[in-house]
């Protein structure tokens, strides 16, 4: 049983980093998303921040999850989301000021995330505490490790530096550091990932295997 | 009618419990945050005239509609005036943008700072960037022009982003034609020769 329990639990991580990864599988905050990661630093510290945020309203709400009533679930999960993305936002300003001032603008935007609502309805509030608190995990790791990956060409690309360090010296392009840039950087990774999982894995892709 | 009072009950319940989480958190980091703030300010004041033994706020006035800015008077040990810091704001490209401009006694820029912008990530928010505000140093009021090829005399635009950076000059420019206008144009005119400069801080012993 612990050990079933055990590989179900890396599972979960797992599917939160490919199998069902927000941005290259699942498709959703994609806008926020384009807009934080022109550069490495906005979406290591986007990623971090929708980290603790889904992993602590994926565990309160599977512990409140025969509590809410049914009918009105939505804006009970949109009410606990916005209460811990307040109290981290208050705790940063308070104890990490540097970092609050450059995350300060996107933390408040987490509250509409459709990658934690969307967990909270489809897992947290069907599951235990644990397997939601992996889920959480995992699902802030994919997104976590998809923002790094898009914010790293396009930083790479549009401005020729990585986390503000230049290291390409040419002029770069420009296209990429805007929203236009952020989608068909978006795109060409998702159908890299799709690649990957048809060339090796025999999935099908995003599109046919949606549900 | 059971399902309404379950349903009233439990929103209820909810909102308490994190109502009062809230309020546990606030009141533990809202006086820290304060702290923090005015600390903050206090830096980014020495920063801008690291030589300078007191800064005393002077009094306020309006850059902009509706936005109320301080003014401080900067003096050394001797308490003679070394320099002026005027905050100021500007409507950016998507946002408004509060800065300080710091000037010597002759109203020539000692070094400008972006409080706060939000302007495009990766674009116009370079202007908050060391680099840019660079560029402001010993600039006279009739050198806050943005052009877009380099020029020592002028201020360079960041590439892309030449409203944000036109916007933060625009803040620059109001901020030191105030300063100009309370404390007198030692040097608006001409600025570029050292007897002007010893005028400006003779006048103020």
């Amino acid at each position: 049983m612990s050990t079933a329990g055990k590989v179900s639990y890396v599972g979960l991580v797992k599917n939160g980093i490919f199998g069902e990864n927000p941005i290259f599988r699942l498709a959703i905050s994609l806008c926020p998303s384009v807009a934080v990661t022109n550069t490495l630093k906005g979406g290591l510290l986007m990623g971090v921040a929708v980290f603790f945020v889904q992993t602590l309203s994926n565990v309160s709400i599977s512990l409140l999850r025969n509590f809410i009533h049914p009918r009105i679930r939505l804006p009970a999960f949109i009410f606990i989301i916005a209460m811990w993305v307040t109290v981290i936002n208050l705790l940063l300003e308070a104890y990490a000021y540097s970092v609050y001032q450059q995350v300060g603008l996107y933390l408040e935007l987490i509250v509409a995330f459709a990658i934690i609502l969307a967990r909270a309805e489809l897992f947290a509030s069907k599951n235990k505490v644990i397997p939601s608190f992996f889920d959480g995990v995992g699902m802030g790791i994919g997104f976590l490790f998809a923002l790094l990956a898009v914010s790293f060409f396009r930083e790479l690309l549009g401005s020729g530096s990585l986390f503000g360090y230049q290291i390409v010296n040419a002029k770069p392009v420009l296209l990429f550091v805007l929203p236009a840039g952020g989608f068909f950087v978006m795109g060409l990774l998702m159908g890299f990932f799709n690649w990957i999982d048809m060339k090796f894995f025999g999935g099908q892709g995003a599109s046919g295997a949606a549900h | 009618m059971k399902d309404l009072i379950k349903i009233t009950l439990n929103l209820a319940i909810l909102f308490v419990v994190a109502g009062s989480i809230l309020a546990l958190v606030y009141a533990h980091s809202e006086p820290q945050i304060v702290r923090v703030v005015k600390m903050e300010k206090e830096k980014a004041l020495k920063s801008l005239i690291p030589d300078a033994s007191v800064i005393n706020s002077a009094g306020a006035y309006e850059p902009i509609e509706g936005r109320t800015s301080h003014y401080y008077v900067a003096r050394d040990r001797n308490g003679k005036t070394i320099g002026y810091i005027a905050s100021s704001w500007s409507k950016g490209y998507s946002s408004f943008i509060h800065l300080f401009v710091a000037a010597d006694p002759s109203m020539r820029i000692k070094a400008i700072k972006v409080l706060h912008e939000e302007e495009t990530p990766g674009l116009g928010d370079d202007i908050g960037k060391q680099y840019f505000q660079d560029r402001f140093k010993g600039k006279t009021l009739d050198e806050l022009v943005v052009v877009k090829a380099p020029d020592p005399t002028k201020i360079l635009a960041v590439t892309g982003a030449t409203i944000s950076s036109k916007a933060c000059t625009r803040g620059v420019r109001t901020g030191l034609e105030f300063l100009i206008k309370t404390y007198g144009p030692q040097s608006v005119a001409g600025g570029h020769n050292k007897d002007s400069l010893t005028e400006g801080s003779q006048k103020h012993k």
